[in-house]
């Protein structure tokens, strides 16, 4: 999908490569479709740029601004020479009236992002840390639909990422991924997780919210 | 995706079903989507915060699984008919043909989606609340800090200049404009070698985008504005400030960058004792032993603990370096270092467990007089718990083969 040569006149705007287009904690009003070239999502976790995603032509990035004016959750960095267009949140309606393709892309970035945080509430609604940190692991099972959950399940996830996705204390999800890794249940490496048996963790939660329900 | 002219024409499928019939299970995966053309559809779904069923009724006409099938992900909802029922049955392809044309529908679910997203992500950060009080303007000027002492200097103007605008007048605007200056005059930092941009940034970057900059003249700094080489490990950066930052940890990049090079230069930060305990725990994890250990001495080798979660983690390694010995096979070590942390640390948590370890370790050597001593000494111990189950295992195994 690309979008039409002559809204560029008025919504274009071209990056060089490592040209910062926006950054974490800025507020932000506008939403960018990439014309052409590729962009990278980071952010600066414990003092290292961590790259999130590449996104490339055709793909809509900051979509978050149409909500409301909040700071940015990371940055989006230039990768080479991009062509990209921007969105103000005033002029959406009519953008978008005249962009059926953009309008439908959106409507799926929202559906999944809907579903996303859905989820990623249900983690955050559990109260004890062991859990949470159980269910992000059922989480990133999920997502991988072509897992054999019969077997052992290597989770691409550092400590770090289960932190922010439970909302947890670095040192508290530790503690926990050393006492699973204790009891066996786990096998830990710098940048993945190995369940050794996640249909226990998905039964063990499952269970608990019920509880918390009732 | 760009047209679908050479795409055959929609497919629907129209599909009836008899009352009480159920059309999808929540948990299904599927990528169709349901109009609703006569009878009623019930959906049925939990609500995630309290556990509540919600019940809702389709409308004709209304459409029904658009999100998750476009999504791509599982049904939330169990769709049931109520009467005898008569569905459309649409394809995701033949949806988004549908909705291409007819851009009104879809802005009109945009905006029940965005409000659906808008409430969710409230109540995540009711959840959160507390938890984070991040203060977007220092932590954008913390960003620029970073691009800073990583020599990347364009995207750390870049952050200063955002911060100078959005926030004017904070805690950090002072140093944010010295360090844009520092940056303009190319005083600071590193190669960056092929970006020709520093020598005259401020037109380079004006002029490929429109709206993006801050004129930096604006911003009237009275007595530093014409130094050619403001450096930062200089008098002219409030230093409370600074050490803040260097204090960060990444000091490795101080000495050769041309600041902090009077002050800052012995200031080397030892690795963060977790840090070091959950890598060195993770070595064990890939059955690496013997790397695991030497972290776990390193960590007894440390003088000053801040706090009592590094007291928790020193008194651990003692027991983790028991464990690596007995992993070793080096079952003296194993056992003088298990005895050692239940000396040092009489109240530890872990003390029933050492005890259990030190059993394995006469085990192993051998002795099973003494293991089979340790195990009924863990067994006596309270709680009745999984480390009183293993000494229990340990006991019977040493029975069994005793017995041969």
């Amino acid at each position: 999908m690309i979008l039409d040569d002559k809204l560029f006149e008025k919504f274009g705007v071209e990056y060089a490569p490592n040209e910062i287009i926006f950054c974490e904690f800025e507020p932000g009003n506008e939403f960018y479709f990439i014309q052409s070239g590729k962009v990278k999502i980071v952010k600066i976790i414990n003092n290292t740029e961590k790259t999130l995603d590449i996104l490339e032509a055709g793909e809509i990035f900051g979509e978050m601004a149409i909500l409301e004016e909040e700071p940015r959750s990371a940055s989006v960095i230039a990768m080479g020479n991009v062509k990209l267009f921007r969105f103000h949140r005033d002029n959406f309606e009519t953008i978008l009236n005249g962009n059926p393709q953009l309008a439908y892309k959106l409507l799926m970035i929202f559906a999944k992002r809907i579903y996303d945080q859905k989820r990623r509430l249900m983690i955050l609604l559990l109260e004890e840390p062991q859990l949470k940190v159980m269910d992000v692991f059922n989480m990133l099972a999920e997502q991988d639909p072509h897992l054999d959950l019969q077997e052992a399940v290597t989770l691409k996830a550092t400590a770090q990422d289960i932190s922010s996705w439970g909302g947890m204390q670095l040192k508290d999800v530790q503690k926990v991924l050393h006492n699973l890794n204790q009891l066996g249940k786990i096998e830990l490496f710098n940048d993945k997780v190995i369940v050794k048996n996640i249909r226990d963790f998905q039964r063990v939660v499952a269970s608990k919210r019920k509880n918390l329900y009732s | 995706m760009s047209n679908g002219a050479n795409k055959p024409a929609m497919n629907i499928i129209t599909r009836s079903y008899k009352h009480g019939s159920i059309i999808y299970f929540e948990g299904d995966r599927s990528d169709v989507i349901y109009i609703l053309k006569a009878g009623k559809v019930v959906l049925t779904s939990i609500k995630i915060d309290t556990g509540e069923e919600l019940k809702e009724n389709i409308k004709l006409g209304e459409f029904f699984g658009v999100k998750s099938a476009i999504g791509r992900y599982p049904r939330e909802e169990t769709a049931q008919t109520i009467g005898d029922t008569t569905v459309l049955v649409v394809s995701r392809a033949d949806f988004e043909k549908m909705m291409i044309k007819n851009v009104s529908m879809v802005t009109k679910m945009l905006r029940v989606f965005s409000n659906q997203l808008r409430r969710i992500t409230n109540m995540q950060r009711e959840i959160l609340g507390q938890s984070d009080g991040i203060n977007p303007a220092s932590e954008l000027f913390k960003i620029g800090e970073y691009y800073f002492k990583s020599g990347n200097l364009q995207q750390a103007k870049y952050a200063f200049k955002r911060y100078l605008e959005h926030y004017p007048g904070t805690k950090f605007s002072e140093l944010a404009l010295q360090r844009i200056n520092t940056i303009d005059t190319g005083g600071s930092n590193t190669d960056f070698s092929s970006d020709d941009s520093m020598e005259n940034s401020k037109e380079n970057v004006s002029s490929k985008r429109a709206e993006s900059s801050v004129d930096l003249t604006d911003f009237s700094i009275d007595d530093s504005s014409d130094n050619e080489n403001i450096n930062i490990g200089s008098t002219h950066a409030p230093s409370k400030e600074m050490d803040d930052f260097f204090s960060d940890g990444d000091d490795g990049l101080l000495d050769d960058s041309g600041f902090g090079t009077t002050e800052q230069k012995s200031f080397i930060k030892q690795k963060d004792i977790t840090e070091m305990f959950y890598e060195a725990v993770s070595l064990f994890s890939q059955e690496r032993y013997k790397d695991a250990l030497a972290i776990f001495q390193k960590i007894l080798n440390i003088k000053t603990l801040k706090n009592e979660s590094e007291n928790k983690i020193f008194e651990k390694a003692h027991f983790e370096i028991g464990r690596c010995y007995l992993k070793i096979n080096d079952f003296k070590e194993a056992v003088n270092y298990l005895s050692t942390m239940i000396k040092k640390f009489p109240k530890s948590d872990n003390v029933k467990n050492a005890f259990l370890h030190i059993g394995m370790a006469f085990e192993m050597a051998g002795r099973k007089d003494k293991a089979t001593a340790y195990y009924d000494k863990v067994v006596s111990m309270e709680p009745n718990d999984s480390v009183t189950k293993q000494a229990q295992k340990r006991l019977k195994s040493i029975e069994n083969t005793g017995k041969k």
